[in-house]
């Protein structure tokens, strides 16, 4: 043996293991003509390219393995980390992004615009994608039930006459629809206990509840809901929102699902309230264009909202709709 | 120093953790990063990267751990999952009756499946070079990931703590470290004792906030019909409430895994775990918090906290040396269970 003395300064301590008995061996680790060479209760050497060295780490035991499943545990990082670097061993990208603060800083910055942008313009592209994608006899499916159940728990039955509500069915039949293809729908007409409102169901059953029709000042207001509700099928709204709430709260449970469920419930259902915002948005304007289509003044839709905004003194943050002064201001804005 | 092998005064081992939150952080933002960016796929080497390091911060007798796991197998089980999870979904939402056949089939499967992800969890981890295993066969995993619980279903829960006890025999009897097999002595009776422990401190904390809390809370109701503080006095009823729940539940996680580990011997080295309710309680509470207050980023953080507070309160009092396990002859496990499992959020901890 030929020791050569200027490389000995680069002897560290080590815990050996066999990988057949979990008996310690303590040894010295040393690097020549590249080799790795074991001294103390073991003897042993191995070329530096069969082994595999664990990820650089400022708190975890760094580990060199052989081939064969022994391997060496070695405490002292900063001794380690010298003698690597005089093999020239490198680590990888991803591990010296991790090492650092400043690519930690990097990747947090990164990250941050990363799910802004995915939930701000890729989510809603995909689940507009994945919902037209959908045949329309299988999210009609996917609404089934709704309306039975509602009927069992929010529903009386209506208290319109027969006529009237046959009278305002022909009326918006009669209107032209924007766009090429009309979704199928059925308007109902139900006494609720939950006061004014309209809604469309994925199954193509439009509800209108007989306050809603109480509260509206003309038949032409009537028809803007009705419009505005068509506007929410033609666009699957529903079904849309339900592929984008399900997407952030599988993103939401597997960011904080580790942690606490209750935590990652909040994030989709404060979310949502924004594409809810977005949706409303659009079955307005979708109004907007049928009714003009139909020489219906927009005064009677901006006239709804009016009517609606009557009855809501809720805050403005945390709504599912846009402000009733909003919607106005925009219907008249498009009248001009 | 051979003098004290007929030394009956076991040593006592701890167990220390040297993960630390921030070195945590800069792993798991960068891991979360490309996971994003590759839309999941990342996901899988992210895991494998989060356990090396973990692993390796967990330190028995001067001797750390090692996962070996790898990642390809574990993107294979994710893309499994996905897909079976995913098609249970879309089937439930068509019609019930594709759905109920979907869930025929998951429950036919799933059992297996948790057996494979035991399998490869334990198998792909090792200390001082000796890998674990978990035995058992396919009808064991049957007879307790599917049959009892639905016996149980039947007896409206009350057959829960012996299912539990049940299911931690099977898991720790079977499992081994290289040749060596683990025993459980847990009884039956204890779990059950665990829970009504549990139960009762529940339901009498929840009786008194009802009774006080809430009685307030609609005596100022009647009082003043219209006044804007009532909302507030309805949702300080409701956190106190939370506060309750989020209380008694490290109650229950504490006591369970003080029973658990507390009656785990590998061979003839006693388990030990000392975790204390108001530690737990602290701990969960103002992790928690941190993670609402941040938006998340404190989770790593909160992360190490936990683990580091549960394994550093665990210890093995081992009688003799623990020079002596030998490895197990060789074998080969999937990993499809295992990402199965870790979609599904079974956590076999506890």
């Amino acid at each position: 043996m030929h020791a050569d003395k200027q490389e000995d300064r680069a002897t560290l301590a080590a815990r050996y293991f066999d990988g057949q008995t979990s008996r310690l061996y303590h040894v010295t680790l040393s690097v020549r003509d590249g080799m790795a060479v074991l001294a103390g209760d073991i003897e042993r050497s191995c070329p530096l390219g069969e082994l595999h060295v664990s990820e650089r780490s400022s708190h975890a035991v760094r580990k060199v393995s052989f081939p064969d499943g022994a391997y060496l545990e070695i405490a002292d990082q900063a001794a380690f980390n010298d003698l690597l670097h005089d093999t020239g061993h490198r680590d990888g990208w991803v591990v010296r992004l991790q090492q650092s603060w400043r690519g930690a800083l990097l990747a947090t910055v990164a990250t941050v615009l990363a799910l802004w942008l995915s939930y701000q313009y890729l989510l809603p592209v995909v689940a507009k994608g994945v919902a037209y994608a959908i045949p329309q006899s299988v999210e009609r499916q996917l609404g089934q039930g709704v309306l039975d159940f509602l009927d069992k728990h929010v529903f009386e039955a209506s208290k319109l006459a027969g006529a009237r509500q046959q009278a305002l069915r022909q009326q918006f039949a009669r209107l032209a629809t924007p766009g090429n293809s009309t979704p199928e729908h059925r308007i109902v007409f139900r006494k609720s206990k939950i006061g004014p409102n309209a809604f469309a169901l994925p199954s193509g059953d439009i509800v209108l509840t007989d306050e809603m029709v109480a509260l509206m000042p003309d038949d032409e207001a009537i028809m803007g809901v009705l419009a505005h509700e068509l506007g929410h099928l033609q666009q699957r709204h529903l079904t849309r929102r339900l592929i984008q709430t399900s997407a952030v709260g599988a993103g939401a449970a597997l960011l904080f699902g580790d942690v606490s469920t209750v935590v990652a419930t909040l994030p989709p259902l404060l979310l949502d309230l924004k594409y809810s915002r977005d949706v409303e948005r659009e079955a307005d304007d979708y109004a907007i264009t049928m009714l003009r289509q139909n020489g219906i003044a927009l005064e009677h839709l901006a006239q709804v909202f009016v009517a609606l905004g009557k009855l809501d003194q809720g805050t403005p943050y945390l709504s599912s709709h846009p402000a009733s002064a909003e919607r106005v201001e925009r219907i008249r804005a498009a009248q001009r | 120093m051979d003098f004290d092998t007929n030394n009956t005064t076991p040593k006592r081992e701890a167990i220390t953790f040297s993960a630390t939150g921030s070195e945590y952080f800069r792993i798991w933002i960068v891991n979360l990063l490309l996971s994003i960016v590759t839309l999941g796929i990342y996901s899988a080497w992210a895991k494998v990267r989060r356990n090396r390091y973990f692993y390796s911060s967990t330190h028995l007798a001067g001797s750390s751990f090692e996962y070996h796991g790898n990642a390809v197998a574990i993107l294979k089980g994710r893309i499994a999952a996905v897909v079976l999870i995913g098609g249970y979904n879309i089937a439930l939402r068509v019609s019930p009756i594709v759905g109920l056949l979907m869930f025929v089939l998951l429950a036919a499967i799933l059992p297996w499946l948790v057996w494979k992800s035991l399998q490869f969890k334990l198998y792909n981890t090792s200390y001082r070079g000796i890998r674990f295993g978990f035995g058992g066969s396919a009808k064991e995993a049957y007879k307790y990931f599917l049959w009892l619980p639905i016996l149980n279903t039947f007896t409206a829960g009350l057959m829960t703590p012996f299912l539990h006890q049940r299911l931690k025999r099977f898991q720790h009897t079977q499992s081994r470290f290289g040749s060596s097999q683990f025993s459980f002595d847990a009884t039956v009776g204890s779990f059950y004792k665990t829970y009504l422990l549990f139960f009762a401190l529940l339901l009498g904390g929840l009786l008194v906030l009802i009774f006080v809390v809430f009685g307030s809370v609609f005596a100022s109701f009647a009082a003043h019909a219209n006044d804007a503080t009532k909302v507030g006095s309805l949702l300080f009823a409701i956190g106190a409430l939370y506060l309750w729940m989020f209380t008694v539940l490290p109650l229950f996680l504490t006591m369970i895994q003080n029973l658990i580990w507390n009656h785990t011997r590998l061979q003839q080295h006693q388990f030990q775990s000392q975790l204390t309710w108001g530690r737990t309680t602290f701990i969960m509470l103002t992790n928690l918090l941190g993670i609402v207050v941040t938006l998340g980023l404190f989770s790593p953080f909160a992360h190490v906290r936990w683990l580091k507070y549960r394994l550093e309160a665990t210890s093995m009092l081992v009688h003799g040396s623990l020079d002596e396990f030998v490895a197990a002859t060789g074998q080969q496990v999937s990993a499809t269970g295992e990402g199965m499992a870790d979609l599904l959020d079974f956590d076999l901890s506890m």
